[in-house]
């Protein structure tokens, strides 16, 4: 870890950056504000209608969709964070980018979980090779594959660097995916939009706050995580403070 | 361009005066070849055609696995790797460079491959070879750019050769399902799968820049 502290008293290793500042100073608010939104979000699930066809599962609704943009903002602020470490060589973006991806991996595997069980009662079956089941999948692995990375390589510069060009070639394959596994004939059962209408009446509402959840929730993950990384950084700072001074 | 040229002629020679890592990568796709007979127990002619696309592009994705992580494990040796980085060139060139002599020894192997794949499986390869040629070149072109990629970043991993597989294969899915669908629609007689091979095209193509640009960070030392 030479190349993170120099040691002595002006260490900029104990220097907080403005991402772990904000990181500070946003957990402890976005906790009690997630409390807060989690009381509503559940008051407003328990009185939303039960479906006519589907029955209490269909309740899935009010989580599982919301899962999937707190994964989706989640890799997107990794890939984002890469690109920034890489442009801007600052570490602060790459602590940001892989606490996104451990956050959006969480929030993903979530989603796995809660689409067979829904996909159970309604479509009769765990697993579908459906268009963005599979993207999501893929997405999953591609992000599995940067956590392992991660803990796979050596030096914090090296990791860190290797981690951003992962992060940045995995968002790409997106798309592409997306057009690969159309042209493979795979239809969604998805619905194709969620446009206001589109959800039964009474649903909107809770849907609308389960998304603002699942973002309050990102937000406090992502804060928390952000914060044990800074610690690990400052310790490291210390600790190697500490060696140089017993080594003078 | 002096570059990729040098990086290519270097590689080559060396693959030339050694001759072990296109054999092993043609062995072992013969090895797959024959993984595969002996896998598909009673599987009627026509299932068996339906489902030579896929094991074709296996083999084809196993043989580049092997390969790859040899291209950058023989730089390590002298710590040539770090020579290749303090070069006064443009890492994107030096990429490029590795990548075309990783391509090329994949081509070779793939030649062989879907010879035997056509002896082995009854196929008729010989009047569609040129249309099976160019899309395996497309999707080829894909695969070598991101093996080549995260080959880079794979060997200085530790268990780097666990690493490049689990680095590539969910990025290059894209290029899988185009390929296999495009040599499916030309096994079968549809002619040209068009939108395959547009993806095919852009994947290469989107690639080809992300990794020119981007193969700076992965070099520097």
């Amino acid at each position: 870890m030479a190349n993170r502290a120099a040691g002595g008293p002006d260490d900029p290793a104990a220097e907080r950056s403005g991402i772990d500042r904000l990181a500070a100073a946003c957990r402890v608010p976005a906790g009690i504000t997630l409390v807060v939104a989690t009381g509503i979000y559940l008051t407003l699930v328990w009185q939303a209608p039960i479906d006519s066809v589907q029955g209490i599962v269909q309740k899935i609704l009010y989580v599982h969709p919301p899962l999937a943009f707190g994964a989706y903002l989640g890799f997107i602020g990794t890939a984002v964070g890469g690109f920034l470490y890489l442009w801007k060589g600052d570490e602060q973006f790459d602590r940001f980018a892989l606490s996104s991806a451990e956050v959006g991996v969480l929030l993903c595997t979530l989603m796995l979980i809660t689409g067979p069980i829904w996909a159970k009662a309604t479509w009769g079956r765990w697993w579908s090779w459906d268009l963005r089941l599979t993207v999501t999948l893929i997405l999953w692995f591609i992000y599995l594959a940067y956590l392992l990375l991660r803990s796979f390589s050596e030096g914090g510069s090296r990791a860190a660097r290797f981690s951003s060009v992962y992060g940045i070639v995995g968002v790409l394959a997106i798309p592409l995916n997306y057009f690969a596994i159309e042209l493979a004939g795979g239809r969604t059962l998805h619905p194709e939009n969620l446009e206001r209408g589109s959800l039964g009446e009474g649903m909107g509402w809770p849907f609308a706050m389960g998304a603002l959840t699942t973002l309050i929730a990102y937000g406090y993950l992502l804060a928390g995580r952000l914060e044990v990384e800074d610690l690990r950084r400052r310790v490291a700072g210390r600790a190697a403070a500490l060696e140089g001074a017993v080594g003078d | 361009m002096n570059v990729l040229l040098a990086v290519l002629w270097k590689d080559l020679l060396s693959e030339w005066r050694r001759r072990d890592r296109v054999l092993a990568m043609l062995l072992f796709s013969l090895l797959v070849v024959a993984v595969f007979h002996f896998a598909l127990v009673g599987v009627s002619d026509a299932q068996l055609r339906a489902s030579v696309p896929g094991l074709l592009w296996i083999a084809f994705l196993f043989a580049s696995v092997l390969g790859f992580n040899r291209a950058f494990a023989l730089e390590l040796e002298n710590d040539a790797l770090s020579g290749l980085a303090l070069a006064p060139a443009d890492p994107g060139w030096i990429f490029l460079g590795k990548a075309t002599a990783n391509f090329l020894l994949l081509v070779v192997v793939q030649a062989v491959t879907a010879a035997v794949f056509g002896v082995a499986f009854d196929l008729a390869l010989a009047p569609i070879a040129l249309r099976l040629a160019g899309i395996v070149a497309l999707g080829s072109v894909g695969l070598t750019l991101v093996g080549t990629l995260f080959a880079a970043v794979a060997v200085r991993t530790r268990y780097r050769e666990v690493m490049l597989p689990l680095l590539m294969l969910p990025v290059l899915m894209p290029v899988l399902i185009g390929a296999v669908q495009a040599t499916a629609a030309l096994f079968g007689g549809e002619g040209v799968a068009a939108g395959s091979l547009r993806l095919l095209l852009v994947f290469d193509l989107v690639y080809l820049i992300v990794s020119f640009l981007i193969f700076e960070y992965v070099l520097d030392e």
